[in-house]
């Protein structure tokens, strides 16, 4: 996901619609929390219900708190996963959101703590981004910022002070023992031992602890995003796996950092090219919260972009442009998390193959460098050497 | 209480994140994926060796296995059982060897009667 220059925190600039829920689960206007958190919330529980993750939850074994074993097991597991399947399914149906985030929030914190068998820090992690959705309040700080700046923080500190990380000892055992990691095992065979080890700690080790100041400095919230869903995808990449709820957790976390706007947003096309109907129809198809409307430009100069669109104060063109226009439609979220989460079921090599290309895939088509790219070898350019049409000009200076 | 519990939960994290700086183990201080510890592991209860499978269901883990934390959450989950377990009157021993991020193994026993963590030679 990609924040607009005008990345603001979700607090009451993002406010929750009026308009009432649907039954919908690929909408998600109309409900109780800001559509960014929505979204966020949605896409964890359509994650969480595909991989299943209802049948791990736990009885009380070990528990951090010790009290927590005296609950007879089976009726404390089976309340456990009775509360998890129905907010779930409650969110992801789109009713009373932020109620039954801060319950589902809540049961993955209490199996958390009832269960070392259990314990995780992926579980946790998602377990706090729904139960801050749950606690959410229009004009309270952003809480998820916090949070993702203290995981990264304590990520980057342990790594920072443990020895086989300086060395880069614990890279090279678990992509070269563990992971037998072919590309790493090919370019570390044409290098003197451990430089590559060492070197993809260390841009581990800096890039955990540079995403903080990032995300803490909302100037730099923009870098901290981008460089988060980087960051993550190339270790589901490098690795094939999700880390169980890590992926799903640490990206959509990103949702929360962003403004998303409140507004349907105006998509000015040029009527005369046959592109621009197709990709009016085909964003139109499952524009289901209709997020988007659609205005045909009266005339535009041959060069110009086919496509403007206009999210809050941004105006982007060309191929940038539609890239939002996914990036802005929940559908992409819903759609992506349910299929990299169905692949679990498959054998792990396949699996991780399928995942592998879906994560790179989206994060080649989606991120801003390929639309950078396009833009000057195909398209018009940059806005600011290739000014805006009439009527769109006039829009954005009103 | 909507800015509050997130308050008291972002400081005992930070918390925790300190005071692993001074223990062994690395609970919620977020520290994912920051160590490989390999382990065989194996368990006599009253005098009978553990199979696989009984194995699994005393310490819901396998005898030969992965973590990706501190090893010592491993010792944690072998240890806590034996001393919940010796309450009922179970005698166990266990030994466990390990090794964190391929490097040279370690032993752990229950009942520490021998050093508690020593490397083999």
């Amino acid at each position: 996901m990609s924040s607009t220059t005008t990345a603001e925190q979700s607090g009451s600039r993002n406010a929750p619609s009026a308009s009432k829920p649907s039954w919908n689960p690929l909408k998600c206007s109309g409900t109780d929390l800001p559509k960014n958190l929505a979204i966020m919330v949605k896409t964890l529980a359509i994650a969480a219900l595909v991989v299943n993750h209802v049948r791990i939850l736990p009885d009380p074994w070990l528990p951090f708190i010790p009290f927590l074993d005296r609950f007879p097991p089976v009726l404390f597991q089976k309340t456990l996963q009775t509360l998890f399947l129905v907010s779930a399914l409650a969110i992801v149906f789109n009713r009373r959101l932020r109620l039954f985030s801060l319950i589902i929030g809540s049961t993955m914190l209490v199996a958390v703590v009832s269960s070392k068998a259990y314990y995780g820090n992926n579980k946790t992690f998602c377990g706090l981004m729904f139960l801050l959705a749950g606690l959410y309040k229009p004009g309270t700080p952003n809480f998820f910022r916090w949070q993702l700046a203290i995981t990264y923080f304590g990520a980057g500190l342990n790594k920072l002070l443990d020895p086989d990380w300086q060395s880069g000892l614990f890279f090279e055992n678990w992509a070269v023992n563990r992971l037998h990691q072919p590309l790493y095992m090919a370019l570390n065979s044409r290098l003197p031992s451990l430089v590559l080890a060492r070197f993809m700690c260390w841009t581990t080790i800096v890039t955990e602890l540079a995403i903080v100041p990032c995300l803490l400095v909302r100037q730099l919230n923009t870098v901290a995003v981008f460089s988060n869903v980087v960051f993550q995808a190339s270790l589901c990449l490098f690795e094939g796996t999700t880390f169980t709820l890590f992926f799903y957790s640490m990206t959509a976390c990103s949702l929360a950092l962003v403004k998303w706007p409140d507004q349907p947003s105006p998509v000015f096309y040029d009527p005369s090219r046959p592109l621009s109907h197709v990709a009016r129809r085909f964003f139109a198809w499952w524009d289901l919260d209709e997020t988007f409307h659609w205005i045909p430009l009266e005339s535009t100069p041959r060069g110009r972009s086919p496509v403007y669109l206009f999210a809050g104060k941004t105006v982007y063109s060309g191929f940038r442009a539609l890239q939002m226009i996914f990036l802005l439609n929940p559908v992409t979220y819903f759609v992506l998390a349910a299929i990299i989460a169905s692949l679990q079921s498959m054998p792990a090599d396949v699996g991780a193959f399928l995942r592998r290309m879906i994560v790179g895939s989206s994060l080649v088509l989606l991120a801003p460098p390929l639309a950078w790219i396009v833009d000057r070898l195909f398209g018009p350019g940059t806005l600011s050497s290739h000014p805006l049409p009439g009527p769109v000009r006039e829009r954005l200076s009103a | 209480m909507r800015v509050i519990i997130p308050l008291l939960l972002f400081a005992f994290q930070l918390g925790a994140i300190v005071y692993a700086r001074f223990v062994p183990t690395r609970y919620f201080c977020w520290a994912p994926y920051d160590t490989q510890t390999e382990y065989w592991a194996n368990a006599t209860v009253n005098g009978h060796a553990l199979t696989a499978p009984e194995f699994r269901q005393r310490y819901r883990r396998p005898r030969h296995g992965f973590d990706n934390r501190s090893p010592q959450h491993v010792i944690d989950m072998l240890q806590q059982v034996e001393q919940k377990r010796a309450a009922l009157g179970e005698k166990a021993s266990v030994v466990m060897q390990y090794r964190v991020n391929g490097k040279a193994p370690h032993i752990w026993r229950w009942p520490a009667s021998t050093p508690k963590d020593e490397t083999e030679k």
